[in-house]
């Protein structure tokens, strides 16, 4: 027993030693300013920081072929980790007062965008340093789901949220809102969408539903913060809502409503079109599922990507940035996956979606005070209710 | 000629009844057992094995082919092999280090009546009821101002101090149990300390220790929050993984991999403790062996 204690201390002992060698940061210090450098510049710059940490919660396929790609085109080590999206954002919060964090940029989707703005947590801009930056969704470069963003977040792609269905199952799919109503009553527990607490696609629904319900989405436009009077009638979204509680089926998540379709529980849901394509290529879907924007509009954005104001590494995360912003690698990132390039610039055939329906019926959220005040009021008057 | 029947005598009947009451509980348990762990042990195989190309969806009851795609995705795109590496090398260490640590802690609130006793033995048990991210959050702080974040030294104590709580629990009831008579016993036979925590103390513990050990080591195995926090990027383990395909982004065909990889070696392990579990020295001193 004594001689395992003292083997097992031994070897922790060492272990830790050399493991905490390996860990040291010896990343040499840059110092060029960024902001006024050259492309150039900025190439050396990253070349000489030798390596960038990227977090990310989706696509690990796609971004670990992008991280070859970067490290055989610039000789840069690219250390991926594939996260929980809470967690990733937890921990580049909790790094915030660090002089030196961890993690050099980061994906970011709508749930945080308005959080992470809040908390000044991101570089920049860098709209003016990324190549070709006026190639990628010009919206999206400065408003992210009715977050101002003001150019430090770069596009990565455009989502869009549509009604995803079983073809098998519905063979007439409603276009407005009345339709939808009607097959809602007709069809019992057949329709899901998730709590807009948990996820995009059920605020898109909700989002539809106080347009459809309470007189448009234009009087919003421009404002900063809830206006009461504007809000006054939101009271019908949710007696719809809560007087066909039994009709409806809330799920938890974004893909807990597409394994719900997939397992023939319901039968229709909202969806992001990313999404649905993720969960066929893996076989979580099947591939008879079809998707589209429906007349009555339905809400779309994007992801996008910063560099965190205290990373080590910051020539190195923009040249990522611009590495994954790339026609090449838009391209690529389309070809695997499916998801609709921010780039502008590319051609897009076998899309999910239509380019008809995304010209005419995607909808822009309404500001992000108006979205955090739907998403309370949704829980509190629906939900709880 | 006729046949006379012999009455069978009750105590025969009572047998019968009792093994028949047996049976039932057995069968009960295994059904239990079947649909509890055995389904969805079931369900998380077929996930991994479901083919990409030929999806597994309603109506069908299994799927409709089987491919091992989605154990190659694993492998080839995360980090699953560093991962199982950080992990397994990590959870040995902080369950001997919880020991070390939990081991004059368990023994004096064990044996002991110090003052306080009782609130000290919540206190112990506040990082199990606290949420993981909140315990994370505020203890990644002092990681970082201690110098122990993204090393491999942090990570153990990390684990370590996630651990604690359960191997000075279950210690502490088996320092507990302990009879004074067989202290006293080895005291007037002239044994000093050492030869009591030798031949007495350790021995009698094993049993609530290898299930300390169990607790310590499954913890430190599924301990996802502080891990991901103070460790990544430099170190990933096997749950930082598994989230990536669980929560927000729930994919059920490589989060079933994950799992089968995290679970199988636990399920090893388990079966080895078993059997070090069959000598009873508690037992075996009470009279009850």
């Amino acid at each position: 027993m004594k001689k395992i204690v003292v083997f097992a201390l031994v070897l922790l002992l060492s272990l830790s030693m050399g493991f905490a060698a390996g860990a040291k940061d010896q990343a040499p210090k840059v110092e060029v300013d960024l902001m006024n450098a050259s492309w150039d510049e900025i190439v050396e710059a990253a070349k000489a920081e030798g390596e960038v940490t990227f977090y990310t919660w989706y696509f690990p396929d796609y971004f670990r072929e992008a991280a070859n790609d970067f490290q055989e085109k610039y000789g840069i080590k690219v250390n991926l980790i594939v996260g929980d999206q809470t967690a990733n954002f937890n921990k580049a919060i909790s790094e915030k007062d660090m002089a030196r964090g961890t993690i050099d940029a980061m994906i970011v989707g709508g749930q945080w965008v308005k959080t992470t703005m809040d908390l000044d947590l991101f570089w920049g801009p860098i709209k003016n340093l990324i190549p070709e930056a006026d190639m990628l969704a010009p919206s999206l470069w400065e408003v992210q789901e009715g977050v101002l963003t003001k150019g430090y977040l770069a596009p990565f792609h455009r989502n869009q949220t549509g009604i995803l269905y079983d073809p098998q199952r519905v063979p007439n799919p409603p276009q407005t809102w009345k339709e939808l109503e009607a097959w809602i009553d007709a069809n019992p527990k057949k329709f899901g969408f998730n709590d807009p607490s948990k996820g995009g696609s059920g605020q898109s629904f909700v989002h539809t539903l106080i347009k459809e319900t309470t007189g448009g989405l234009e009087k919003y436009v421009g404002d900063t913060e809830v206006d009461p009077a504007k809000v006054a009638n939101w009271n019908l979204a949710w007696d719809w809502a809560y007087s066909r509680k039994d009709k409806l089926t809330f799920t938890v998540s974004n893909n807990d409503s597409i394994i719900r379709l997939n397992d023939g529980e319901i039968a229709m849901t909202f969806g992001w079109d990313d999404n649905v394509k993720d969960m066929m290529n893996k076989g979580n879907l099947f591939s008879r599922a079809r998707m589209y924007i429906p007349t009555m509009g339905a809400a779309g954005g994007g992801d996008t990507m910063g560099v965190l104001k205290n990373s080590p590494r910051k020539a190195a995360a923009v040249l990522f940035i611009a590495h994954i912003t790339s026609p090449e690698q838009q391209l690529k990132k389309y070809q695997m996956l499916g998801a609709y390039p921010a780039r502008t610039d590319i051609e897009i055939t076998d899309s999910l979606l239509t380019e008809e329906d995304r010209a005419n019926n995607a909808l822009a959220w309404f500001p992000a005070p108006y979205k955090d005040y739907m998403i309370s009021e949704f829980v509190k008057n629906v939900l709880m209710r | 000629m006729k046949r006379q029947t012999v009455p069978i005598p009750l105590h025969l009947i009572q047998k019968r009844r009792q093994k028949r009451f047996y049976l039932g509980l057995t069968a009960f348990f295994v059904i239990v057992q079947l649909l509890w762990v055995g389904i969805p042990i079931f369900m998380a195989v077929m996930w991994s094995l479901v083919n990409p190309n030929d999806s597994w969806s309603y109506p069908n009851i299994l799927p409709p082919s089987f491919s091992l795609d989605q154990w190659d995705y694993v492998f080839k795109y995360t980090n699953i092999g560093r991962a199982l590496r950080t992990s397994y090398t990590v959870a040995p260490l902080a369950v001997i280090l919880s020991f070390l640590l939990s081991l004059p802690t368990s023994y004096i609130l064990g044996r002991k009546n110090v003052p306080g006793k009782k609130i000290f033995m919540l206190v112990v048990l506040l990082p199990m009821i606290m949420p993981g991210m909140v315990v994370a959050l505020f203890l990644s702080r002092v990681f970082s101002i201690l110098g122990l974040s993204q090393t491999f030294f942090g990570l153990v104590v990390a684990h370590t101090l996630m651990s604690m709580p359960y191997m000075i629990r279950v210690m502490t009831t088996s320092f507990a149990a302990i009879p004074q008579d067989v202290i006293d016993a080895a005291e007037n036979l002239g044994a000093t300390t050492y030869v009591k925590i030798k031949d007495i103390f350790l021995p009698m513990i094993r049993p609530g220790l290898l299930a300390g050990m169990i607790f310590a080591f499954t913890t430190s195995i599924e301990e996802f929050n502080l891990t991901f926090i103070i460790g990544t990027p430099t170190f990933e383990t096997i749950p930082t993984i598994l989230y990536s395909f669980m929560g927000y982004n729930f994919i059920r065909t490589n989060a079933s991999v994950v799992s089968l990889l995290m679970m199988t070696p636990n399920i090893v392990m388990l079966f080895l403790v078993e059997r070090f579990l069959k000598s009873d020295y508690l037992s075996a001193s009470l009279g009850k062996m």
